[in-house]
């Protein structure tokens, strides 16, 4: 659900200008390029491509991903910092609905790889190729399917049942032996 | 002798050490306090920690081996309370000793690691297993280079294996008045520091804050014991150091003066020792015994009989 | 036999154990309670002590609200503690769960998690975002007191 903005009316300056041609084909939209800051939307089916040609350049290193809910599906922000010119360039990522299905970079950059088993947890984005899909940050009494940050999810009204209690002994406390 | 006298001998000497213990425990604490500008607990603090203790419930976890988790600080407590027995009843009376006894006493006082080892082993907890570890380590360490220096006393003090022996062999002049007797000394107080499981050395013990790794699943009265062993053993080594390098109690006024700053001498240097120095690992104590402290106390050792 | 009984109160009080358990907090309370042991509150001249087991522990400081994975954990923490023992719920987060009350990841309030194992649980309640010391060093002298009536 992103406003179409055609190449042409963004002009690619700068260091984020530079980054952004390398990229080529892959950028479907560029969205903003400052002096230090840049978004832009990525080919879904070209992301390990760019994400092989990111890590590659000097400097570069996935500083986050972030994932948001929108209409269409789950967006997926990978923010690619430059530390050694101040810049930050995020490359968006759409999963569209319904199976919510994109293409995991984690066997190309490992930094992604807890990031992304967050992003399933608690959007239930699906990463195709995932070496390592499990939960993360969940706890292990919660249902699965159930994705907390979505935007249907009411923070309160729709919580699971909390976990069990641990069974206190049932042996007297004076005499007890417990576990 | 009559069982009788002996039975009286016992409790006052354990009653006594275990008392004696305890103050020297707050001394300990104080002295820490106030190395670290602090006020610290008042002079009755390690005597309400017992009584507390006693008081609360005694947990076993369901993995722990029963009999040896509760037997454990029982018997730890019993042979800390013999060996004091033996070494007060020396030094105040010295007729009563027997030949062997310096052994003995020896004996006795390995006993309360061994007890910590097997309870810890039979906690049926990883933090407790790896405590014991450390501890079996520790104590193959540190042993060696004690007996070697003991031996060098025993050596000097002309062969004597009886406590009442040595203290009378040194009526002359104590081990300490000699090259071997300096060097003896100073291994020994590092070895007691090991034995008491204080910083630098303490790392069974002290592995989460001040009293877990091998006590982690104790509570109550067991714990209670196991204090006073602690206790008890922090009052008997500086004794054993004194009969053996030190010269032992004269019963005269200035003799009475220069035990008791002698022994403060030494529970001070433990507490210094203590405040001052981190924990080694493992690995760097049994270096520091073995590949340290070992050779110098086989110099003292060649030293005491060559008569130096 | 009521002797003994009284003079034992009397130590309980003169020396608890504590031992402190994050149940999900901020760390902002965890750090308050450690500067209680700095040269400036120094609680050790009261006799209290950080213990490293919760066997060895007559109180338990608890911070952090508790979320669903803390939940068991706490109380197993709890059952593990030897009796008698006083719960320390310290912080607003402690307290009530403060501004998180309704986070989906949000567990029990933590005097709910213990009385659901233990109806009988003594909790005392130390308010405050992080408390200051000297509330936490009142909460004690008040617990102090507490155990001498049990």
């Amino acid at each position: 659900m992103t406003v179409a903005l055609s190449k042409t009316e963004i002009p690619l300056t700068g260091f984020v200008g530079q980054v952004l041609q390398r990229l080529g084909e892959a950028v479907v939209e560029v969205e903003k390029c400052d002096r230090r800051r840049g978004f832009a939307r990525i080919d879904p089916a070209r992301t390990v491509e760019v994400a092989e040609k990111m890590i590659a350049m000097e400097g570069c290193r996935l500083a986050t991903a972030t994932g948001v809910d929108v209409r269409d599906g789950i967006d997926v922000l990978y923010h690619w910092a430059f530390e050694p010119q101040g810049v930050v360039v995020t490359l968006k990522v759409l999963a569209a609905g319904p199976d919510l299905q994109v293409e995991s970079i984690a066997n190309v950059v490992p930094a992604a790889n807890w990031i992304e088993r967050e992003m399933h947890d608690l959007l239930g984005a699906n990463f195709r190729n995932h070496p390592d899909m499990r939960r993360l940050i969940l706890d292990d009494s919660w249902p699965e399917g159930v994705y907390p940050l979505r935007k249907d999810f009411d923070q309160v009204a729709d919580r699971p049942p909390l976990p069990p209690n641990q069974t206190p002994p049932d042996v007297p406390p004076e005499k007890r032996q417990a576990e | 002798m009559d069982v009788a006298w002996m039975l009286t001998v016992f409790i006052a000497a354990a009653a006594g050490t275990l008392l004696w213990g305890l103050v020297l425990k707050w001394v300990d604490r104080k002295v820490t306090a106030r190395v670290q500008w602090r006020v610290g607990p008042p002079v009755y603090q390690p005597i309400a920690d017992v009584i507390k203790l006693m008081g609360k419930e005694n947990l076993m976890p369901s993995t722990a081996r029963g009999t040896g988790f509760l037997l454990a600080p029982v018997i730890a407590l019993a042979a800390t309370g013999v060996a004091a027995a033996i070494l007060w009843a020396a030094v105040l009376m010295p007729g009563t000793t027997f030949l062997g006894d310096l052994i003995v006493v020896i004996y006795l006082l390995i006993v309360p690691a061994l007890m910590t080892i097997l309870g810890a082993s039979s906690s049926g907890n990883p933090h407790a297993s790896v405590g014991a570890s450390r501890e079996m380590k520790l104590m193959l360490s540190y042993e060696l280079p004690m007996i070697i220096v003991i031996l060098a006393a025993v050596a000097r003090s002309g062969w004597t294996f009886q406590l009442g022996g040595l203290i009378a062999a040194q009526h002359s002049g104590p081990v300490l008045y000699s090259l071997s007797g300096v060097l003896s000394l100073i291994i020994a107080v590092l070895c007691m520091q090991a034995k008491l499981g204080q910083v630098p050395f303490d790392v069974a013990e002290a592995e989460c804050e001040i009293m877990s790794g091998v006590y982690v699943e104790y509570s109550g009265p067991s714990l209670a014991y196991w204090l006073m062993t602690r206790a008890m053993l922090l009052a008997v080594m500086p004794l054993l150091l004194i009969v053996v390098f030190w010269g032992g109690l004269d019963l005269s006024f200035p003799g009475v003066l220069a035990f008791a700053g002698k022994y403060v001498l030494l529970v001070a240097l433990v507490t210094l020792i203590r405040n001052t120095n981190p924990r080694l690992r493992i690995d760097q104590t049994l270096k520091f015994f073995w590949f340290g402290l070992t050779p110098l106390a086989i110099v003292a050792a060649v030293l005491a009989l060559a008569g130096v | 036999m009521a002797l003994l009984r009284e003079l034992w109160k009397r130590a309980l009080a003169k020396s608890l154990w504590v031992y402190h358990v994050n149940t999900g907090a901020c760390n902002n309370c965890d750090i308050e309670v450690l500067e209680l042991l700095t040269p400036r509150y120094d609680i050790e001249r009261f006799g209290m002590i950080l213990v490293g087991s919760p066997r060895h522990a007559d109180v338990l400081a608890v911070t952090g609200s508790c979320t669903r994975q803390a939940m068991p954990r706490l109380q197993e923490v709890y059952m593990q503690t030897a009796k008698p023992c006083v719960v320390l719920a310290i912080g607003s987060c402690a307290l009530h769960q403060g501004i998180f009350c309704e986070g989906y990841h949000m567990g029990a309030k933590v005097d709910e998690t213990i009385k659901a194992v233990d109806p009988n649980a003594i909790i005392m309640y130390v308010p405050g975002c992080p408390p200051k010391p000297e509330a936490m060093i009142s909460a004690a002298a008040q617990g102090m007191e507490l155990v001498k009536t049990l």
